[in-house]
């Protein structure tokens, strides 16, 4: 049985709306493993964003735990989630939110720049994933001389450069042709595979779906199912 | 990691190029005109100290009183043993110099030697043949004689250029001077014109004569007496030292037993150039207003500056939120943008003071002929205004051009603070 990586315990989240409270999440909980991948989904709303941020310690529970190898976030200072963001997880955006004004080598050092690392102590580790993701011949590039796909692969290599033990992607597909969506997705099962890390996607795509081991529908801020996939899709 | 953010900063324009250019210009502009206002103020102070009041001044007071009727009964005598008491009680460095102040009725006589014209002056006696006198040094003199030579003999006169073309004097003529003497007596001299004097300020080209030390003692009846002491610093010496000395003067001033010749009522006083002509209350609003040119200067650059770091925090929105997603914490971002801050500062502070000392220096060597508009004032200031370039006016540059840029980034900074990890999510994927 796999070790526990996250544990959410009856967690809800209210948040205040003008004179009325809106409950994104209503007594959710959840157990995510080390090495997961699974992903989840469910209509706009349903509370897929407001988990996300739970779990990456962006926001904190209105009741509930959100544990992290049996340490609750809650008891956590800002500074101290800020190291737990920093040390523990890796972010892929749907808008990749790449550093304009940095090449591609940069943006996958920078995560490790925010870890105190020395850039002449990384280069070959920087170098060495930018191979992986396929961009070695234009590690030296701009994002704005990047294809939409070629910058969702320099989002995943500053994710996963850190080495961290979970990664939240977020809507990753949704700005990519189907094409690209299959390279992508393809790409993240075969590091997950390679780096053991947890992966957990928010997702309306249903592309998503043919490649994950596990699937969480959320709806109304509950979750309507948590069924297990087959993750066939792999290509290696 | 400064240097990854050193070359983030370097590339974006956005963040780097305006906000360097806004301290480049704004410390240029502190840099030159405190090295103008410098100039000019203190050009005017050098110049009053030096054909006037001296940086300190011996003088008595009841002559000090009535200075404008140059009541000569008033002067000091015994001058080799004041001159001792003074350079015992004062500091090593001051050279002290004799003068005497003098009016008179200047009359031009014709060819059958008839009044052709008369005018009133003010004249000054200094030194001007000892070898060892710095009087003609100090009012450079020399290079001031615009026709003829300086005084070699006895009774022979320097005058102010446009004073000679208003009384159609040129160099050889004979003048005499009417005036009054020591014990109150009429005296009447005969001098010679031997040289005419460009001082380079109007009001003195217009109204002063000046005459040997020696002939005016002879002519006014003045033997080994002179009206003022003028000590003078050398150059560099701050202010404050000179009241420092002058206190330490007043003090063994008080316990001085005078010289035997001098009357029982002298009562000699020592002063400052603070004290002489209202300058210490010139000097004093100088300082307020160019600490509040400096201050406006600090103040406008920070108002920009922190629009700057606005629009730059708007430009950066998504980086900021992205730092704070991946596990920056707040504190350490501010940090780092106080750094860029600061390195733009000093980058922007560096080409200002480039580019201002440049400028300041130029109007150093060259100058600004301000003759026309100074004609009139009657103000003891150099027709050609000068800058004068000084490490104060660099500091003076510098400092707030660094300060407004670090304090312009933090105060933009703010809204950092106020963002939520919350959020992040959400404004990350608008993009």
């Amino acid at each position: 049985m796999s070790e526990n990586l996250i544990t959410l315990e009856h967690v809800s989240k209210v948040y205040r709306v003008g004179e009325e409270n809106f409950s994104a999440l209503n007594d959710v909980s959840l157990e995510v493993s080390k090495g997961a991948f699974m992903s989840f989904v469910g209509p706009s709303g349903s509370g897929k964003t407001t988990l996300l941020n739970l779990i990456g310690g962006l926001d904190r529970p209105t009741t509930g735990k959100v544990l992290f190898k049996g340490t609750d976030l809650e008891n956590m200072s800002r500074d101290k989630l800020a190291a737990y963001r920093r040390e523990n997880i890796g972010f892929i955006f749907q808008t990749y939110n790449l550093l304009p004004v940095y090449s591609v080598y940069e943006n996958v050092l920078f995560p490790l720049i925010l870890n105190g690392l020395k850039e002449n102590q990384v280069r070959e580790r920087v170098e060495a994933m930018v191979a992986k993701v396929g961009l070695q011949d234009q590690i030296n590039k701009k994002p704005a001389q990047l294809s939409g796909g070629q910058c969702q692969r320099v989002a995943i290599a500053r994710a996963l450069v850190k080495d961290p033990l979970l990664i939240l992607a977020d809507e990753p597909t949704a700005n990519l042709d189907s094409e690209n969506s299959h390279q992508i997705l393809n790409l993240m099962q075969t590091l997950n595979q390679e780096f053991k890390a947890a992966v957990i996607f928010s997702t309306h795509d249903e592309k998503v779906t043919r490649y994950i081991r596990r699937e969480v529908k959320l709806e109304d801020g509950r979750i309507s199912w948590d069924k297990p996939r087959n993750g066939t899709e792999i290509e290696t | 990691m400064i240097s990854f953010w050193f070359r983030g900063m370097i590339r974006d324009k956005a963040r780097f190029l305006f906000p360097f250019t806004v301290v480049t210009i704004g410390v240029a502009l502190v840099v030159c005109l405190v090295g103008f206002m410098e100039g000019v103020f203190m050009g005017m102070i050098d110049m009053t100290a030096n054909l006037d009041s001296g940086h300190l001044r011996l003088v008595n007071q009841s002559f000090y009183d009535e200075e404008h009727l140059r009541p000569l009964d008033r002067s000091l005598a015994n001058q080799r043993e004041t001159r001792d008491w003074l350079v015992k009680h004062s500091d090593p460095e001051v050279d002290w110099a004799p003068r005497i102040r003098w009016g008179a009725i200047l009359d031009v006589p014709d060819e059958k030697s008839e009044t052709r014209s008369q005018t009133p002056v003010v004249g000054m006696a200094m030194d001007l043949k000892s070898p060892d006198s710095e009087e003609i040094q100090r009012l450079r003199l020399k290079s001031s004689l615009v026709q003829g030579t300086l005084p070699k003999g006895s009774n022979e006169m320097l005058m102010g250029f446009q004073l000679a073309e208003v009384l159609d004097v040129s160099v050889g003529q004979p003048i005499t001077l009417i005036g009054q003497s020591f014990d109150g007596g009429l005296v009447a001299d005969n001098y010679q014109v031997v040289g005419l004097v460009r001082f380079g300020i109007t009001a003195m080209d217009k109204k002063m004569v000046l005459i040997d030390l020696a002939s005016a003692q002879s002519t006014f009846y003045m033997e080994d007496m002179v009206t003022d002491w003028l000590g003078y610093f050398p150059s560099g010496v701050n202010f404050d030292h000179y009241e420092e000395v002058k206190g330490s003067m007043k003090v063994g001033l008080a316990n001085w037993s005078p010289p035997k010749d001098w009357a029982k009522d002298d009562s000699p006083i020592i002063l400052s150039i603070r004290d002489q002509q209202n300058i210490g209350a010139i000097m004093d609003k100088f300082q307020v207003i160019k600490g509040f040119v400096v201050g406006v200067f600090t103040f406008l650059m920070i108002l920009v500056l922190w629009n700057a770091g606005i629009l730059s925090g708007i430009h950066r929105y998504g980086e900021m939120g992205l730092r704070l997603a991946f596990g920056e914490p707040h504190w350490k971002l501010i940090l780092t943008l106080a750094m860029e801050g600061l390195w733009v500062g000093i980058l922007g502070s560096l080409a200002g003071s480039l580019l201002g000392g440049s400028f300041a220096w130029y109007l150093q060597e060259v100058g600004l002929n301000m003759g026309d508009s100074f004609a009139q004032s009657g103000l003891m200031i150099n027709d050609i205004v000068r800058a004068r370039v000084t490490v104060g006016g660099f500091i003076q540059g510098i400092v707030p051009g660094i300060f407004a840029s670090v304090a312009g980034t933090l105060v933009a900074s703010m809204a950092i603070f106020k963002r939520s990890e919350a959020n992040l999510f959400r404004e990350l994927e608008a993009g």
